[in-house]
């Protein structure tokens, strides 16, 4: 499933880091390394996403994303920043990003949120069935309810939207920061185990009474449910 | 032209002491000349009005008598005579007091000069001419002689008074100056100093309670503000570097170990551990920039409408299930109807995060309540607990960043928690109040309703 990506980032080492890792995932990466060509490229050309650091020279990161959207292009795109504070990362989303990963980052957190980028874009383009079906479970998200194996699990109305998120992304690893973001849109790091203890939480109802396991950790990255794809 | 400052305040000094003698010297030269102008000219006015009154009611037989007795009180400055038609005096002691007149004859009064009878030198008259009936004339009139000497005394008093009104005017300058520059020297020298690195001094008052000492007030006042913050300064890098230095050191010793291990699987563990030391050590970071950015205001673009009993039921539910593992309870106290409140909704969920963690880690097994309540015109957030609470007296080091009340600074964490929340209290206008929850803590933020307005 090679997907064309567009990286727009001045720093050599973690360009070729990117480059590689995600290659060997199977994407094509085409690289720049200024703000102005990133852009020009973006505009020119159809890319399944574009990852976009905010200090780039000639251009800056949040002035590209700007530009692109008012030129209508609709292209998800990730923000890469050493602007680590609460106020940067809304100031990032806010001006159209889809998503923002604080430097450092972990290689498994970027892939992470590349590919539930990638995978939104492509929900965007097939208006399927609204059932969300991974392995035995089955969630529908218009009536919110949730079964196992044909067996109702009741859910509150947290857990259900933790567990609606995993399942948009089955078989792919979420990290707890995704989690935070998306379930509880809080953009800092808790400093706690708050994201783990809601995940057993949800474990156990999805689990409890079953010996197939289906929500799993995935060590030094996240969590994932169902097998992976 | 660029001209030190001493220099130009005396320069200006001595100049404006000259114009404001100038001014008056002239008053009274112009006064006093006008005067004795004047003075002479109605007295030979009268004078002459006299004998004019005595030939009209007489003959000139009469006008010569009344000269020899008008001549006889011997006024030395009164001249009398009566002159032939080209304006010769007339000899004979009865016809005046005057040799020669310096002008043809002419009626009328006029300034000029004469000589007096007996004398060899002319001398400054002011005097009237009348034609008599034979073609004579008759000339009464006044030396200016007395005036003129009054007159040149009172020149030379005056161009005097101006010389000395100069020189005093440069000695005010210089003395001036120097007291101004002597003022203005301790200013900079305190400058320089400060410049220097030594923060410690301070300018000196003169106890004169004058714009100079308010100067030097408003200066020390803002070098105590700038040495405070600076002290700030200092602590929060040494204690940045304390704070560093023990993950730092156990993230060495856990990647020395994983070179180290011969197997995998530990190997795996020991680098886990890795990431998580490298993860503190970022929110460490992290969490010192938030403190920066919030105490620069620069979040306030961000602020929105949010409801405050929203929030805080929301963190309610989000902790529910860890206080659920700590075995404690977390009990929800929101009132319905507080007022809205426009703020930060990630830096205040951020901040009432690090209260409830703050709680759980320093008051283990005590009941948590958190709470959002209206109290007048403000708006109370935060945690209360049952724990061992906080000592009024250690209160103030508890807001403090880095700051940590139980010596174990080597416990996960850094002292960063309430500095943090008390920047975000000052983000919004408001303050963190730490009370006693008797027993316990209460500690909260203090929000004035319609925040960020």
């Amino acid at each position: 499933m090679g997907r064309k990506i567009l990286l727009v980032e001045d720093d050599r080492e973690t360009a070729d880091y990117l480059i590689r890792g995600l290659g060997e995932e199977g994407h094509n990466v085409e690289h720049v390394g200024d703000g102005r060509e990133g852009l020009f490229l973006a505009t020119g050309q159809s890319f399944d996403l574009v990852i976009l650091d905010r200090m780039v020279p000639a251009l800056d990161g949040l002035s590209v994303l700007k530009a692109l959207r008012a030129a209508g292009v609709e292209t998800p795109v990730l923000i890469l920043s050493a602007l680590a504070s609460v106020s940067d990362r809304i100031e990032g989303l806010e001006s159209g990003s889809d998503d923002y990963l604080v430097k450092p980052f972990s290689f498994a957190e970027l892939l992470a949120r590349v590919n539930a980028l990638l995978r939104r874009s492509e929900a965007r383009a097939s208006a399927a069935d609204p059932r969300l079906i991974v392995g035995d479970l089955e969630i529908d998200p218009l009536a919110r309810t949730v079964k196992r194996a044909g067996r109702p699990i009741e859910l509150k109305p947290r857990e259900y939207k933790l567990l609606e998120y995993f399942a948009r992304n089955k078989g792919r690893v979420v990290t707890r920061t995704m989690l935070l973001e998306q379930v509880w849109d809080y953009h800092f790091d808790p400093g706690t185990n708050v994201i783990d203890v809601h995940v057993s939480r949800l474990r156990r109802k999805l689990e409890d009474g079953f010996d197939e396991p289906i929500l799993h950790t995935v060590r030094g990255a996240g969590y994932r449910l169902g097998q992976s794809g | 032209m660029r001209l030190p400052t001493g220099l130009k305040v005396a320069l200006l000094a001595a100049l404006l002491t000259l114009a404001a003698n100038l001014a008056v010297v002239g008053f009274i030269r112009w006064q006093t000349y006008d005067d004795s102008a004047a003075r002479i000219h109605r007295e030979v006015i009268e004078e002459a009005a006299v004998l004019e009154a005595v030939y009209a009611t007489g003959d000139e037989a009469a006008l010569r008598r009344a000269i020899t007795d008008i001549l006889a009180v011997r006024d030395p400055h009164y001249f009398a005579a009566i002159l032939d038609p080209s304006g010769r005096p007339e000899a004979g002691p009865e016809a005046g007091n005057v040799a020669a007149i310096g002008r043809r004859p002419a009626p009328g009064y006029r300034i000029g000069r004469l000589r007096p009878r007996g004398a060899h030198a002319s001398v400054d008259a002011a005097y009237t001419l009348r034609r008599l009936d034979g073609g004579d004339w008759l000339l009464s009139g006044r030396s200016f002689g007395q005036r003129l000497a009054f007159e040149q005394t009172l020149e030379r008093a005056l161009l005097l008074a101006l010389a000395i009104a100069v020189l005093l005017g440069l000695g005010a300058g210089y003395v001036l100056a120097r007291y101004v520059n002597r003022r203005v020297r301790d200013i900079a020298t305190v400058a320089d100093r400060i410049g220097d690195g030594d923060m410690t001094h301070r300018v000196p008052l003169s106890g004169g309670d004058d714009a100079f000492d308010g100067l030097a007030r408003q200066i020390n006042r803002m070098l105590d503000r700038i040495g405070a913050l600076m002290e700030e300064l200092r602590l929060l890098t040494d204690c940045l570097a304390h704070d560093l230095r023990s993950p730092l050191g156990r993230l060495r010793a856990r990647v020395d170990a994983a070179l180290a291990a011969g197997d995998e699987a530990r190997r795996d563990a020991l680098l886990a551990g890795v990431t998580q030391e490298a993860d503190s050590l970022m929110r460490i970071l992290t969490t010192v920039l938030e403190i920066g950015r919030a105490e620069a205001m620069t979040p306030r673009a961000q602020f929105a409408p949010l409801d405050p009993g929203d929030l805080v039921a929301e963190l309610a539910e989000m902790y529910e299930p860890i206080v659920e593992e700590a075995g404690v309870t977390l009990r929800l106290d929101r009132p319905a109807g507080l007022p809205p409140l426009v703020g930060h909704r990630q830096l205040l969920a951020q901040a009432l995060t690090n209260l409830l963690d703050n709680a759980l880690a320093y008051a283990p097994g005590a009941d948590l309540a958190l709470f959002a309540r209206a109290e007048g015109e403000t708006l109370r957030l935060g945690v209360a607990d049952r724990g061992p609470g906080i000592a009024p007296e250690d209160r103030a080091e508890a807001r403090r960043q880095f700051g940590r009340l139980n010596a174990a600074r080597s416990t996960a964490g850094a002292g960063l928690g309430l500095a943090l929340v008390e920047a975000v209290a000052h983000l919004h206008r408001g303050q963190l109040a730490l009370e006693d929850n008797c027993p316990g803590l209460v500690a909260a933020l203090v929000l004035p309703t319609g925040a960020g307005g």
